[in-house]
Order: structure tokens, then sequence, then C-alpha cells
């Protein structure tokens, strides 16, 4: 009785909130497993988020308008990318004004459009494996972009362990010099990841405005690429681990809404404060137990050039 | 003293007549700043043959190197690789053209694995295969005879077989210049054995080696020639077996004469400065020693058997079990909590870059890292006076470039060890723990270090982790063998047969 009323669908509900907290943490683990840190998540998922909307709004395509999302992501990230790789700044530095910048920028110009409605993406029970008992409930009756965040773990394992590029992106976020020493350059590599991460974090911002909700608010993005960057140390560089903390979040979010419907006497301030409360806890385990060891040694680093 | 002998296989092989060399440089020039590193270098590279490179410290030895590594790009002069002029963007050209630098810190991503290292940029297509990369590495390393673990993480490997995988690495890309930039300061003694067979063995089939140390009885026993550079520009090339004595080579590499020899006369012991006192824990077993203000005692062993461990719990790295360390009769608690910037420890670690400077700061900041010698005035630092003092430093140890705003990084690695021998001796310490002091050094610099701890004893007594037998012998008053975790002998420098008894030691072999 409870399980089918309360605890499957709010499994359903952590996988679809925990979505876009899956695409952000991916691109922000592909950015960093390059050597650089970008704490500009937040700002790089609500102006996607934007971008998304007025595409959708505009053209009428939602697929259309998560490429837009994807491309804003990307192409946001890529100030960061010359800040940091060619003009060797501060990298926290950099990513804070990012995130300031692009909140800032998307309630701005998202002003026009608060309260209006663009379409987008709707669950529906993928064929057969939505009959599967209890698993399909809660992860096959998802819109078209939960289906799609399933393989990009797999992607992102592969591309890591199975291709050469991958193996570049990562020796350069371990040690640039041996890199450059191997004959690979890697100003160009860091560049990718940064805007391969970019993208992935934008198709998490377009997730929000295009499936999340199919409105546009302000403050969409609400602490979730906070939330991303700490599920890459959480998950110690690993997708398959990202994918666990990301549904976790997800499902902390959702219970936390749940309970607030349903008029419990605890303060909505502290139900809000939950996700964030976990994202302490989470970083004190991962630091108790993973010591760092798994982060990309240059990591925060610039390159310098040699001469 | 037994000096460890290496055995050439041949005799130095002369060079045939009208032997067109590989690789010429002709009047190459590199300029950091101000700084010339390099003047109008010529140079010719035979195959076959090994070119050691000789110069102190800041000489220009790596910069050249580097220039024809692709690494950095000359100011001027030309480089010809098979009477071809060449120009390299990057190390990838100077790949293409068959050339291979192994660079004195090596170029190896600590995380990932040997073949992944070895493969690294050369995988031959965009998906790969783990297991077909460790085969392909495995046939490599087989067909060399090197013995390496393909799929261990190169965190897991000793100095030793680090400079397999980076070997490795040039013989994967076929290179035929192979330049080893001081690839033997980190080995121990049987580790440069081996490499020095498979260089003998890698000329054999016709590559040209070029080998860079600053421990001359190599040079002399590996080289089929010696160039010698100074202050940037080659002083004059040698046929080694030219050279009477190690001293000869020294003397013509420096410019004047060199001892090579530092004259110890006991000091008069004093107060303990630092007593362990059956330590057990770290991954050291029942450690006893005591080390006297007036005495250098020194630790020896292969790395890896419990040095690093014990350096860790005396500098205050790492916590000792309870009521084991006692630093100047205090325990080690009370000690830490309670030091002061001067007339205390001081500690030359072995890691110059990363744990005795900031790289990125200069020799000032440098200086203050770990003095306040009246620089302070309350809260605040008088950063002339500090200046000032730099560079009286400066000009005592001879450091170059002398300028005080170097950044750390940009000095060459013997001048970088002088900074911090500079630095920590200002301090007036009673306890000095100097970690394998003269590693990278040339030999004068190695001398200079010796004379000065030799002079410490005056006013302290010093804890010496070298690899360097030879530096035991010649510094210590005793000397401690450590096997894994433990101390197997305490051996007294005053006996004759100590210097043969040090090595079954290190093996573990107890008589
Ligand atoms: N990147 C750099 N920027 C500025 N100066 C540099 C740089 N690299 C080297 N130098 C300077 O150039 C000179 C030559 O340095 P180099 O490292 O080639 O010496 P070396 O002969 O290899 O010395 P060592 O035996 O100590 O390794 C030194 O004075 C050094 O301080
Ligand atoms: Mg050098």
């Amino acid at each position: 009785m409870l399980m089918w009323e309360f605890i499957i669908p709010l499994m359903a509900a952590a996988v679809q909130s925990g979505t876009p907290i899956l695409y952000a943490t991916l691109g922000e683990m592909m950015t960093e497993k390059g050597g650089v840190l970008n704490l500009g998540v937040e700002g790089i998922m609500a102006v996607a988020a934007l971008a998304a909307f007025v595409t959708s709004f505009a053209t009428g395509s939602p697929w259309l308008a998560f490429l837009a999302g994807g491309t804003a992501g990307l192409a946001f990230a890529s100030l960061h990318a010359f800040v940091c790789i060619t003009c060797l700044g501060n990298q926290v530095v950099s990513g804070l004004a990012l995130t300031i910048l692009g909140l800032g920028v998307s309630t701005f110009l998202g002003v026009p459009y608060v309260g209006l409605a663009a379409p987008g993406f709707d669950p529906f029970a993928f064929p057969l494996l939505s009959s599967i008992p209890v698993l399909g409930d809660i992860f096959f009756r998802q819109d078209m972009l939960v289906y799609i965040s399933f393989v990009i773990p797999f992607f992102f394992w592969f591309f890591f362990r199975r291709t050469s590029l991958g193996l570049h992106v990562a020796a350069t976020g371990e040690m640039p010099a041996a890199a450059a020493a191997a004959g690979l350059k890697p100003v160009a590599l860091r560049y990718f990841a940064v805007l391969t991460g970019g993208f992935l974090i934008g198709l998490g911002g377009a997730y929000l405005s295009l499936a999340y909700t199919h409105l546009w608010t302000n403050g969409l993005s609400g602490g979730r690429g906070w939330i991303a960057v700490a599920l890459v140390i959480f998950a110690f560089w690993r997708p398959g681990r990202a994918v666990i903390g990301a549904y976790l979040f997800g499902g902390v979010m959702a219970f936390q809404l749940r309970l607030q419907a349903m008029g419990t006497h605890i303060p909505s301030s502290l139900l809000l404060m939950l996700p964030y409360l976990l994202t302490i806890l989470v970083l004190i385990l991962s630091a108790w137990r993973g010591r760092r060891i798994d982060a990309p040694a240059a990591l925060g680093t610039n390159i310098e050039p040699e001469a | 003293m037994s000096e460890l002998r290496y055995v050439r296989p041949a005799r130095v092989r002369p060079l045939p007549e009208g032997a067109v060399p590989v690789v010429r440089l002709k009047e190459v020039t590199k300029r950091f700043g101000k700084v010339v590193a390099n003047n109008a270098i010529t140079l010719d590279i035979h195959s076959g043959r090994i070119k050691a490179l000789l110069g102190e410290n800041g000489a220009g030895k790596s910069t050249l190197m580097s220039m024809l590594a692709g690494r950095y790009k000359p100011d001027s002069g030309t480089m010809e690789v098979d009477g071809r002029p060449v120009r390299f963007e990057s190390s990838k050209d100077a790949i293409a053209a068959g050339i291979g630098m192994v660079y004195q810190n090596f170029m190896l991503v600590d995380s990932m694995t040997v073949a992944e290292n070895v493969l690294l940029g050369q995988e031959g297509g965009f998906f790969i295969n783990p297991g077909e990369m460790e085969a392909r590495v495995d046939a490599l390393a087989t067909e060399y005879g090197l013995a390496v673990d393909v799929s261990a993480r190169i965190s897991d490997l000793s100095m030793g077989e680090r400079q397999l995988v980076e070997i490795l690495k040039l013989l994967y890309r076929k290179s035929r210049i192979l330049i080893f930039d001081e690839p033997t300061a980190v080995l121990t003694p049987e580790e440069t054995n081996r490499l020095f067979e498979a260089l003998w063995r890698m000329t054999e089939q016709g590559k040209s080696v070029i080998f860079i140390s600053h421990k001359l009885e190599e040079v002399i026993a590996l080289a089929d020639e010696i160039a010698i550079l100074r202050r940037g520009r080659i002083e004059g090339e040698l046929d080694p077996t030219a050279i009477e004595s190690k001293a000869e080579l020294a003397s013509r590499m420096v410019g004047k004469e060199v001892l090579l020899e530092v004259d110890r006369q006991p000091v008069e012991v004093g107060e303990p400065v630092l007593e362990i006192k059956g330590m057990t824990g770290l991954g050291l077993t029942d450690v006893n020693l005591e080390v006297r203000q007036g005495e250098i005692v020194a630790v020896v062993g292969v790395a890896g058997n419990g040095q690093k461990e014990l350096v860790e719990a005396v500098t205050g790295l790492v916590k000792p079990p309870v009521d084991t360390v006692f630093i100047m009769g205090q325990p080690w608690r009370k000690f830490f909590a309670e030091s002061t910037w001067n007339r205390s420890m001081c500690y030359i670690p072995e890691d110059r870059l990363g744990l005795a400077t900031m790289r990125n700061q200069n020799l000032v900041d440098n200086l203050l890292l770990t003095t306040r010698k009246g620089f302070a005035r309350g809260m605040w630092l008088d950063k002339r006076r500090a200046e000032r003092d730099t560079e009286e430093l400066i000009r005592k140890y001879d450091i170059r470039p002398g300028r005080i705003h170097a950044l750390a990084w940009q000095l060459s690695g013997g001048n970088l060890q002088k900074a911090v021998l500079a630095r920590e001796l200002y301090r007036q310490p009673r306890f000095i723990v100097a970690e394998q002091p003269t590693q990278g050094l040339d030999v004068s610099a190695t001398e200079e270090v010796w004379r000065r701890l030799l002079d410490a004893r005056a006013m302290a007594g010093v804890l010496l982790v070298t690899g360097d037998l030879g530096e035991a012998l010649q510094l210590a008053d005793r000397i401690a063998v450590m096997y894994r975790g433990r101390i197997l002998g305490m051996l007294p420098t005053s006996e004759a047969e100590t210097a043969s008894r040090i090595g079954p030691l290190m093996a573990g072999v107890l008589d």
C-alpha cells in the first residue's frame, strides 16, 4: 500500500529530479578530468535553461531547444576556458564569476518569459521495459531526456577507458607536462574537456525548462549546479557513482517537496536545507574515505607556458 | 673507500674516420630573460656512441637537451638531423625526428599504468583496448629484456622501475637519439648498473645516447666522448681514455682545482638532539637511534625501507607513537608545540620544488618561509631587510642566477638546493635533518654542501639520510643501515670494515 502509493512514485520522482543533476555532474566531471575546475556550473545551467526555453518558445521544437541548451552551455563554458587556459586566470575566481554572471543574465533576459509555457518533453511508457515490475515504474515511465541520460554514463566510461582521446584528456588532467612530452597538445585537450563538459552541463540546464517544468520561472537552477560540483567529489570522478549520487540527491529533493505538499509541521526552510545538509555529509564522508587520491593530480592548476 | 665500479663491456669506441654526425647543433643560443642559458653552442652527436654532457649546476645542460627534444625553441642557431635543418614546434616533431628524452624529473602520469604511459600519444587508433595495450608493451619489454609489470600503476613503482618505463617509451617510439638527463640521480647502484647495460645494448644497435650526470665515475665508465659545458658555453670535448683521474675531470669541468674529498675532523660531542627509543609503528620496527650535537649520523638503505617514514616522524610530518621520539630532550609533541624559528630543528627535504620551496615565489619569499629572524616587527615583515639578507646568502653560497627575484622553479636543481641549504643553515639550527642533500649537485656544489654540513656540527647534530654510500662514508660518524623498517646495523665509520659491511646489510643479510 505505502509501497505503491508513496515509495515507487517517490523513486520515479527521484530519477526525474536527479536527471538534470546527473547531466551537470557528468559535465563537471568531464571538465575536471581535463584538469580544470569549473565552479560556474550553476550559472551555466541557468543560462542554458533560458536558451532552451526561448528556443522552444520560438520554434516549437523541443529537440532543437535541447541542443540549444547544450550549445549555450558550451558557449558559456568557453569563456571559462579562455580565461583559465589561454589567459592563465585563476580557475576558482573565473568559475565563481561565471556563476554570478549566468544567474544574473538568465534572470534579466528571462523577464519577458516569466510564467509562459513552451513545448517540452513529457513522460511516456517505454515500450516493453516499462512493464518490468517496480523497475519499469521507476525508470521507464519517464521522458525522453531521462532515457538519453541513462546511456551517457556508459559513453563517459567508454570514452575514458576505451578511446585514445579519453586517455589524452585524462593525462592532461593528471600531468600536462607529461602529456606535452609525449607529443600531445595539453592546451587543446583542456579546451576540449571544458567545452564538452559545458555542453553536458548545458543539457542539464535545458532539462529544467523543457522537462522538469515547461514554464519559465526565475531561479530554476536552484542550487543544482553546486550539488553537481560536490557530487563529482562524492563520485570519485567515476561515472557510475555519479549516477547513484544524482539519484540520491534527486530523491532528497523529491522527498522534501512531498513532505511540504503533505503539510507537515516542519518549517519548509528546514526541508529546503536537506539537500545541502546531505551535500556536506557526503563531502565529509568522501573526504574521510577517499583521501582525494582519485582527483586528477593537476586539477585546478594552469599550464604555464615553458619558454 | 670501496667505490662502485662499472664494468664496460668493450673499450671506448674510437670514432671512425669520416663519420657523419646524426645530429649537429650549430651556434645554438637560448636566453631566459637576461640569463643566457646556452651561448652559441656547437655540438655533434654520432650514432652508436654515448656522449656525456658534463657541467656545473646551471651550466645549461638541461636547457640544451630540452631544445633538441622540442620542449624549448632556440633563440638563434640551427639544429640538423641527418644533415637536414629541423625546427621543432613541440615534442611531437622531435619524437617524429627520432629524438627522445628522459627528463630529470620523470614525465610519467602516476595514476596510469605502465602500458598507458608507454603508449600515450602512440596508441595507433581512436579506440583502445587496455589488454591489447598491455600485451603490446609486454612484448616490447620482453624483446629488450626489461622486466617490468606492464599493468602496474606508476605510483606503485620504484624509481628504477619508472626509469625503465621511460626507456620503454623511447624504444616504442623507435627513437634513434636518446637523451638521459641525470638518470642515475635517483637510482640505487644496482639499478644504475642495469641502466648502463641497457644503454650499451642500445648503442650496439646503432642508437646514439646523450648522457648527463654529475657522477664523474659514471661518466668515465660509460662515455665514448665527453663534452664539457660551462656557463652556457662548450668548454671543450674530451676523450675519456685520456683522462687520468676523477679529480682531473672535475677540475676541467669547474675550471679550478677540486679535491673531491673532505677532511673530517672529529668535533667534541655534546647533548643528544635526537633520541628515538624503541619506535614501532608507521612501518618501522623497534627503531633506536641517537644523534648528538657535533656528530653526523647517516641512515642508508635501498629506497623504500623505512627511511621516509623515519624522516617524516622526526620532522613532524606524521605523528609517531607516543614517547618514542625525543627532540632536544623534549618529547615530540612538546617540541612541536613550542617550536621556534631559530636555534631549533631544520629539515632539508629531498623534494626541493614540492616540499622545500614554493615554486612560483621568489627567493626572498622562499627565505621567509622558514625564518623570521629579525624580519618581524610585531605583525609586520621587514621585507627590505629580508632582501638584503637574501642577497648576502646568494653571494655567500654562490647561487646562480644571482637575482633575489628569481622564482624557485627557474633555478637549476643544484642552485635550488644551495638556496634551501642557505636558508636552513641561516636559522642556526641545533638539529639538522638532511635528506639526499647532494642529489643532482655538481662536484663543487657537493663539496660545498659537505663542507657546510661538517661545519654545522659546531652548533648542531645532523641526521643524514642518503642513498649515496660514498657520501655517508665521507661525512658520517656512524651509519645506520635500514632494511624493511628495521635498523639492521649501526656501524662506526672509524672502523675499516664498515664500507664492506654496508652492502650485505642493505640486502638484509646479517653476516
Ligand atoms: N624556464 C626557465 N626560466 C628562467 N630561467 C631558466 C629556466 N630554465 C633554466 N633557467 C636558467 O638557465 C640556466 C641553465 O639551466 P639548466 O637547467 O639548463 O642547467 P643544468 O646544466 O641542467 O643544471 P643542473 O645540473 O643543476 O640540472 C640556469 O641559470 C637556470 O636558472
Ligand atoms: Mg639539469
